[in-house]
């Protein structure tokens, strides 16, 4: 069943990174320009200012560079808590903040291998797949 | 909050260093307000921007013995809501000259203030700052109704996750600093320990009971590795600081605070990485560098240091960051003592926002106001002559640098 998440950000180029996703395929934003890959979104490029990407396929590999567990209910029960959250250090470089799916914070060791895997959620603007981090 | 909630500063250029001084300072009263607010007394409505303003503008203009036709200049920063500058003039009683608002956090207002006085807009501002921060409610994570451009993308793009709040991204930080240098949450204790302990020596702070690391380990997660105590308190306050020409400065009752210099540096691409695994450091060094180079001081010259404790391990960054402590080391020069009053580098000494008030860098600069005219009492720093004050968010830093006198 599909986990219900707080909503994603969408629009220009947003909804080009959520449409990969229901592929179950991560890919970020390469500057056409300059090359670099910036991630969260961006509308133009934070090192050039360039407004043309390709949407570059990634290994989805990478290592968790840190971690932190919520217990405070930010939102307010739209996500139980306490819920973890990992810091990817992808494969190509950006940070990615994901969940980890298998395993917990006390698994976590510093620089463990882990790779992408998409699950169902939803939030308010319907159904999507939302890329998780599994040990690899 | 927002990434632009501040005017935009004038440029760090040493014909403005000494322009302008600081005569007058008024804060509101903090720790019974926050009492009376937890113990939800029956008469106690809350605050709004505006009363805590007023209180504020009131105290600083006693403080600094001028008269209300004296102020001929105004600048408003309120974070979470407030009158325009021109109702707040009114309501404050003075017909000022020059004003501008959007002040926000303890960031570009000084430098703006300092360069209109240079221009000659001005002799003499207030700069008014409130943020009735508890009575309104205000959440620190989730979905907070703001515009996200505005923003940086941190602050909300990770909702999906479940990631949000200043909190995680001082978790995510304080994480890898544990596995990266080899310490604990139990060392950490000594930071929030410090904190509280300058707050109990300062009346108007709000957390004024002694803080043990059992107590500090016992405290619940908020965003795991932060305990409670490792992040800043949420609260109403108000700060107003009277800015004066320095040449008229030298009349007042009090010793005036010379505004030496600034700087300002942003993180450009690679935010969470220069966060996370930088910790700032390049913005750091490169505002605190243009803000020395001003004041034509240096780092060793520093005798008391102000920073924007968010959290903990964000003082951290600040100490480390500015090169008072070796990476890594910033834990153990606070244990050592010498971030302590009476330390090489005394830190926070009102208790900062993690135990004194949470007032966006300007409780911290109303303090650097009292140690440089040596009247901060049973925590004051003997002979200081120059203070640092320090802020920082996620992705940008702006130091400012006072002296003693005018």
């Amino acid at each position: 069943m599909a986990q219900t998440r707080p909503d994603r950000t969408l629009g220009p180029q947003h909804d080009d990174f959520w449409g990969w996703c229901d592929k179950d395929e991560l890919r970020l934003q390469r500057c056409d320009n300059c090359g670099y890959m910036p991630w969260p979104v961006v509308q133009a490029c934070e090192q050039c200012g360039e407004a043309r990407f390709a949407w570059e396929k990634l290994s989805g590999r990478g290592r968790i560079l840190s971690w932190c567990s919520f217990e405070h209910d930010y939102y307010r029960g739209l996500f139980a808590v306490p819920h973890d959250t990992i810091l990817v250090e992808l494969d190509e470089g950006p940070l990615f903040v994901s969940n980890p799916d298998g395993f917990a914070r006390d698994d976590i060791v510093p620089g463990m291998a882990v790779a992408v895997r998409f699950i169902d959620a939803k939030d308010r603007a319907g159904p999507f797949r939302l890329p998780l981090f599994a040990n690899e | 909050m927002s990434s632009n909630s501040w005017v935009k500063m004038p440029a760090a250029t040493r014909a403005l260093r000494g322009k302008a001084a600081i005569v007058g300072v008024g804060e509101t009263d903090y720790h019974a307000d926050y009492q009376a607010a937890r113990a939800k007394t029956p008469a106690y409505e809350g605050h709004t921007s505006e009363d805590l303003a007023i209180t504020a503008f009131e105290r600083a203009l006693a403080d600094s013995g001028l008269n209300r036709g004296d102020i001929d200049g105004l600048s408003t920063s309120f974070l979470y809501g407030g009158p325009p500058v021109n109702e707040m003039a009114v309501m404050l009683g003075i017909e000022p000259r020059h004003s501008f608002a959007g002040g926000g956090i303890m960031a570009g207002t000084i430098p703006t203030a300092v360069a209109a006085i240079a221009e000659g807009k001005c002799d003499t501002i207030a700069l008014v700052y409130a943020a009735a921060t508890r009575s309104i409610g205000r959440k620190f994570g989730g979905n907070v109704d703001e515009k996200a451009a505005e923003m940086p993308s941190s602050y909300y793009y990770h909702h999906p996750w479940g990631w949000s709040s200043q909190a995680a991204h001082w978790a995510f930080i304080w994480q890898y600093y544990q596995a990266t240098y080899g310490v604990t949450e139990e060392d950490m204790a000594a930071v929030a320990i410090l904190m509280r302990d300058n707050a109990i020596r300062t009346p108007h702070a709000i957390m004024r009971k002694p803080l043990t690391v059992e107590a500090y380990l016992a405290s619940r997660y908020v965003v795991r590795p932060l305990h409670l105590f490792d992040l800043c308190l949420v609260n109403d306050g108000g700060v107003c600081l009277i800015l004066q020409r320095a040449d008229k400065a030298a009349d007042r009752p009090h010793t005036p605070v010379a505004v030496g210099g600034w700087g300002e540096s942003y993180v450009k691409q690679d935010k969470m990485d220069t966060l996370v695994r930088k910790r700032l450091r390049p913005q750091f060094e490169e505002a605190g560098r243009q803000a020395l180079d001003m004041a034509g001081l240096a780092l060793s010259d520093v005798g008391h240091f102000e920073c924007y404790d968010a959290s903990t391990m964000h003082l951290i960054n600040h100490v480390e960051g500015h090169g008072f402590a070796a990476p890594g080391e910033g834990i153990a020069f606070c244990k050592g003592g010498g971030m302590a009053i009476g330390g090489t580098l005394p830190t926070n000494t009102a208790g900062g926002m993690l135990s004194g008030s949470y007032m966006h860098g300007w409780n911290h600069v109303a303090e650097i106001t009292r140690q440089l005219r040596h009247e901060a009492g049973e925590r004051q720093v003997e002979g200081v002559q120059v203070s640092m004050f320090s802020l920082a968010q996620t992705d940008q830093v702006h130091p400012l640098v006072f002296t003693r006198g005018a």
